[in-house]
């Protein structure tokens, strides 16, 4: 098992051979302090919770769980990922056969990647299911929003560490871009950083508060 | 797209290519290189034919532009090992007799070596999740999975 550990150790520090880099097109801009209302933050975060529950989000977010999910109109209703796929621990398959096997990294620049139908999608950086505290598919509103809004859970970030990860983070951007005949997830980039943002300001209320 | 001249690292050779940097890696290793152990299947990352190891671990290199490749080496079938010192993949798929009409045997092969390179002692149920993604239209699956497990003792000095 020590060995196991070593390897996926090197493995993410070596297996990151595309560039990482923000989205130019995304402003991180909060809203002045107290210039969100408590009803204008939870409408936001009905917004927020649209994103996060939508497939091309949930579908990576499954928790406990190590099976990515399929959905769409490939596949019909929203079955587990196929080829037995498990992304384990680390959650990017380290223990059995890596997400980037398939999910190749692909330069930034490179638009026409994730136009084939049934083709593994991929993005500038490591394929991976989120961390397994970022539980979101099949989770209530107000399970996601507790769950987003607690440091402990999150990756200890406030609402605009939140948003500045949404800029960085290249695998959340391909949500809205997903390619194929994938549907892509509701709003904008921008739109979902700016909801983020309000929603903090307004002190990261959640619907059963 | 423009034609550009490249280097690559294939088997610890260094290949000069002019190809379009979207070309899939598997495209320059069969037509350009004349490296043909890879085999194309479906194309879309759906049947393991074509793969091939980056930087040590597998990659479906029909997947793979060869401009993203950047620094980083390639490996295929013909170099994993040699007739005089086989790969341990490669010994026990000759001692269980895997293949029937070995389509896709390099990239079985290839895929059981970089699963053992992470974890040399993989459970049943980790052989069979890393192996899934690697279709054998022949059914050899109970001698693949004999094969792996019979390698991995060899790692483990059994």
């Amino acid at each position: 098992m020590k060995n196991l550990h070593t390897a996926i150790g090197l493995l993410v520090s070596v297996m990151s051979f595309g560039a990482i880099a923000a989205d130019d097109n995304v402003q991180i801009k909060p809203p002045a302090a107290g210039s969100v209302s408590q009803q204008q933050g939870l409408l936001a975060w009905s917004r927020i919770f649209d994103v996060a529950s939508h497939p091309r989000c949930a579908n990576c977010h499954t928790g406990p769980s190590d099976r990515p999910m399929w959905s769409g109109p490939s596949y019909g209703k929203t079955r587990v990922h196929g080829m037995n796929i498990q992304a384990g621990k680390s959650r990017i398959g380290a223990e059995t056969i890596l997400c980037s096997t398939c999910h190749t990294n692909k330069s930034e620049d490179w638009d026409k990647a994730n136009t084939v139908n049934h083709a593994a999608p991929r993005v500038a950086m490591s394929w991976q299911l989120a961390p397994e505290d970022a539980f979101w598919f099949g989770r209530t509103t107000q399970q996601i929003c507790e769950q987003l809004r607690n440091p402990e859970t999150n990756g200890n970030r406030d609402a605009l560490e939140i948003a500045e990860h949404l800029n960085h983070d290249l695998i959340l951007h391909w949500a809205w871009a997903p390619g194929g005949n994938r549907e892509p997830a509701p709003y904008s980039l921008q739109e979902h950083v700016n909801d983020i943002l309000a929603w903090g300001v307004a002190g990261t209320p959640c619907p059963e508060d | 797209m423009k034609v550009s001249h490249m280097e690559i690292t294939v088997n610890d050779q260094t290949y000069s290519v002019d190809v379009e940097p979207e070309m899939p890696l598997l495209w320059v290793l069969r037509d350009e290189l004349g490296i043909t152990g890879p085999k194309y299947g479906c194309g879309i990352a759906q049947c393991g034919a074509c793969t091939v190891h980056v930087n040590g671990y597998a990659v479906r290199s029909c997947q793979l532009a060869v401009g993203d490749l950047g620094s980083s080496k390639v490996s295929t079938i013909e170099g994993l090992g040699t007739p005089d010192s086989l790969h341990v993949v490669q010994e026990s798929w000759i001692e269980h007799q895997v293949a029937q009409c070995g389509y896709c045997q390099s990239g079985q092969i290839m895929q059981a070596a970089s699963l053992l390179s992470t974890n040399p002692n993989p459970s049943d149920d980790q052989i069979d999740a890393a192996m899934s993604g690697n279709l054998c239209r022949c059914g050899t699956y109970p001698r693949i999975k004999a094969a792996v497990k019979s390698a991995a003792k060899k790692l483990q000095g059994s």
